[in-house]
């Protein structure tokens, strides 16, 4: 009976495995084409240098910064509700535990793409590893990101073995490749859902779940304290760590109710996403956005009462020169968010995706006025400077490449789609039937014993 | 179907065509909008040397942020008088628009009467720019500075004069800037001026700045944008400094080593993470053993 609920759910998923429309087609070739702008801006870069970038003296960090930040602080995110999501026993998770677990590893390859862009002399890329100072927060965040990765990529297999198992089972159903197949193969590692091989497999996978959670935590401090441990106006301050951990959730729980709602609507998958999942995450995205809102207010707010000359100095460029993206991150981006999920007549499915995109534009626009601002206005002026050196405004070159990473994002989101169904198969034959599973088991324990 | 297939096509043509057409517009230049702006200036140095500066750029006339540095021109520098001129030098502008050329400390230039130096800076023009030049005149003022240390009373004296055509002295008037230091900033140590008929202005130096290991300390005279001699600036070295002592650092980003609890804590983090992943990759070679076996 499990034997054929399988092969129905194969057979169901089948078609996307299977074909490409020419849709999609299309899709991946304007990604791949976006992306090509990219590395055409890339090698511009790498030829002439940073000049061609808008960095300079003062600004050293641009927009390639604030997209690591925010694609860092996406995985880290991910990663975290991956974790809480496997320890959390409820139907409605198979619909979006695979979605946040793609979403971690993707935004986890593509950020630190960003920060090998900042570099102006990646031939001394190496010395990072060969000459390593531990008490540099650099370091700390290198091997954070690199351990969070390999952590991320075993988790996400972890996640995969049941499916790969039942491709491979029932690859009969499937039209699809040989080396396909062949691959199922390959990454079942002969997972048969024996009692003792599910026992495992859910042990080393909650293992995984708790050190992932540990690890995005670590990781979202460390990235946080490469700021707030410098003396920088703006960015030496205590609740750094955790004010970017609740940004970073923020963030991540509105990229994945925006990615439930263009799956859902472009892959046809109504019948495993429904309303519920959006009320869930638009209530989560509530309860971050409160907490977000508060963390500003009271990063800004101390500042201002404190009236040291620094701290007034980054205010008044905030309210002057940033005046409007200060509204529109700060304001509007957790304003509106609050009051479309507040109100149960606005909670659609429409309007808690339109809030969850508000949200991720005021998330980008404030990792903007944290970097920008407080480079213009350093603690210690740069003198002799050239003038237009202070103010930084990116060119087409880091608006290429920052395009680029955005569609290298949804390009691996698109391809690893074509590989395994974005619902787990297995998620859902365990939720329709764990409690014959669990009479079957205990059945067969009870024969052992005796 | 097949009409929002259309449909799609045509919008991401569009979209395409649009984005490469920006990317190609804003690479094209047309140079009727642009004017040229060329700029020369001068500054002796302290080893007598001159140093000849061009900067080079063309600016929009509809949009005076939108600026173009001319690199790769190659500029001329003429010493002139009357319809005589000698070249001195040439040099190329760098990325920056910038040409540089050094003019020899002992170089005889073409003087008028009055001492009037006249230097032309020529750009002789290229298929896509017409030709530019400018010119900066200046007389040769001879700065001069001296430390004196007496019964521990330490003195600066600065002294500058114009040569006459029979070598004799003349007094200047003008204002001069006295800094100690160099490699970050200048510390500013006293504004002077020299009055009419006075050689030489000085002041008594007490203060205590940090020099290098051995006290070694920077002491400059500069006198800044002049009308009639520009940027001169004459500098000497004393043991005035207090000098620097190296105190090992600890617990800094560059101190030696970090502290011993940094070690353990992130040995123990790293343990405890790799401990998970050989336990994680254990078990799944047992998975995949007893597949095997069940398989056979």
């Amino acid at each position: 009976m499990i034997e054929s609920r399988k092969r129905e759910l194969v057979k169901e998923f089948a078609p996307r495995l299977e074909t490409t429309s020419k849709l999609s087609k299309i899709w991946i070739g304007g990604l791949i084409a976006v992306i090509l702008v990219g590395v055409y801006a890339f090698f511009i870069q790498l030829f002439n240098g940073h000049e061609v970038t808008g960095m300079r003296d003062n600004v050293v960090w641009g927009i390639f910064i604030v997209n690591f930040i925010f694609f860092v602080c996406l995985s880290y995110s991910g990663a975290f509700f991956s974790g809480i999501l496997h320890f959390v026993d409820t139907p409605w998770k198979n619909a979006v535990s695979r979605i946040v677990e793609m979403i971690t590893v993707i935004s986890l390859i593509i950020g630190p793409i960003f920060i090998l862009l900042c570099i102006g002399r990646l031939d001394r890329l190496h010395y990072l590893f060969l000459y390593p100072r531990i008490q540099s927060p650099i370091t700390w965040d290198i091997m954070a990101i690199m351990i969070d990765l390999v952590a991320c990529f075993l988790y996400l297999y972890l996640t995969f073995i049941p499916d790969f198992a039942i491709l491979r089972d029932h690859s009969e159903a499937l039209n699809v490749p040989n080396w396909k197949k062949k691959m199922y193969k390959f990454f079942a590692i002969g997972y048969q859902d024996t009692k003792t091989q599910r026992k495992r497999l859910n042990k080393i996978t909650k293992a995984m779940s708790a050190i992932v959670i540990v690890l995005a935590i670590v990781a979202y401090s460390v990235l946080a304290w490469i700021f707030s441990l410098t003396l920088q106006p703006g960015w030496n301050s205590t609740i750094f760590a955790p004010y970017f951990i609740i940004a970073g959730l923020f963030s991540g729980v509105a990229v994945i109710i925006i990615t439930m709602y263009l799956v859902r609507k472009f892959l046809k998958l109504e019948k495993y996403i429904r309303k519920t999942h959006f009320k869930v995450g638009g209530f989560i995205l509530l309860i971050l956005a409160l907490l977000y809102g508060y963390f500003t207010f009271t990063e800004y707010f101390s500042k201002w009462f404190s009236h040291k000359a620094t701290d007034s100095s980054i205010l008044n460029t905030l309210f002057t020169r940033y005046f409007w993206e200060f509204i529109l991150a700060n304001y509007i981006g957790v304003l509106v968010p609050v009051v479309i999920l507040f109100y149960k007549k606005f909670r659609t499915i429409k309007l808690i995706t339109f809030a969850s995109v508000v949200a991720i534009l005021g998330i980008w626009l404030n990792r903007y006025l944290i970097v920008i601002p407080t480079l213009e206005t350093p603690f210690i002026p740069i003198q002799d400077t050239r003038l237009e050196y202070i103010h930084y405004s990116a060119t087409w070159v880091e608006w290429a490449m920052s395009s680029a990473g955005i569609a290298g994002f949804l390009l691996l989101f698109t391809l690893i789609s074509k590989i395994v169904p974005l619902i787990p198969m297995n998620s859902i034959i365990d939720s329709e039937y764990a409690p014959k599973i669990k009479k079957r088991v205990n059945k067969e324990t009870k024969e052992i014993t005796d | 179907m097949k009409n929002h297939l259309y449909k799609y096509v045509q919008f991401a043509t569009l979209i395409i065509a649009l984005f490469i057409g920006f990317l190609s517009n804003a690479q094209q230049f047309d140079n009727s909008k642009y004017e040229l702006q060329f700029n020369l200036k001068s500054s002796k140095k302290s080893d007598n040397t001159r140093l000849l500066e061009t900067n080079f750029t063309a600016i929009n006339n509809e949009d005076s942020k939108d600026e173009l540095i001319i690199s790769d021109a190659e500029i001329k520098f003429y010493n002139v008088l009357d319809d005589n001129e000698v070249l001195i030098g040439e040099s190329k502008t760098t990325k920056s628009g910038i040409a540089k050329f050094i003019v020899p400390a002992n170089y005889k230039y073409l003087a008028d009467e009055e001492g009037l130096i006249t230097i032309e800076a020529r750009f002789e023009g290229s298929d896509a720019l017409e030709p530019i030049s400018e010119t900066y005149s200046f007389k040769d003022l001879h700065l001069e500075l001296v430390l004196t240390e007496v019964d521990s009373v330490r003195t600066v004296t600065a002294k500058a004069y114009l040569l006459n055509a029979a070598g004799e002295e003349i007094p200047v008037e003008a204002d001069l800037y006295f800094y100690a230091g160099g490699m970050l900033s200048r510390f500013k140590l006293e504004d002077g001026f020299l009055e009419e008929g006075n050689f030489e202005y000085e002041f008594e130096y007490t203060t205590n700045l940090p020099g290098d290991a051995d006290g070694n300390l920077n002491i400059s005279v500069a006198i800044e944008d002049h009308p009639e001699f520009g940027n001169v600036i004459q500098m000497k070295t004393d043991n005035w400094g207090v000098p620097s002592q190296h105190i090992p650092e600890t617990n800094k980003l560059w101190s030696e080593a970090g502290p011993i609890w940094m070690y353990i804590v992130l040995t123990l983090m790293l343990v405890g993470v790799f401990a998970n992943f050989v336990y994680t990759i254990i078990n799944l070679y047992k998975i995949k053993k007893e597949g095997d076996q069940l398989e056979s």
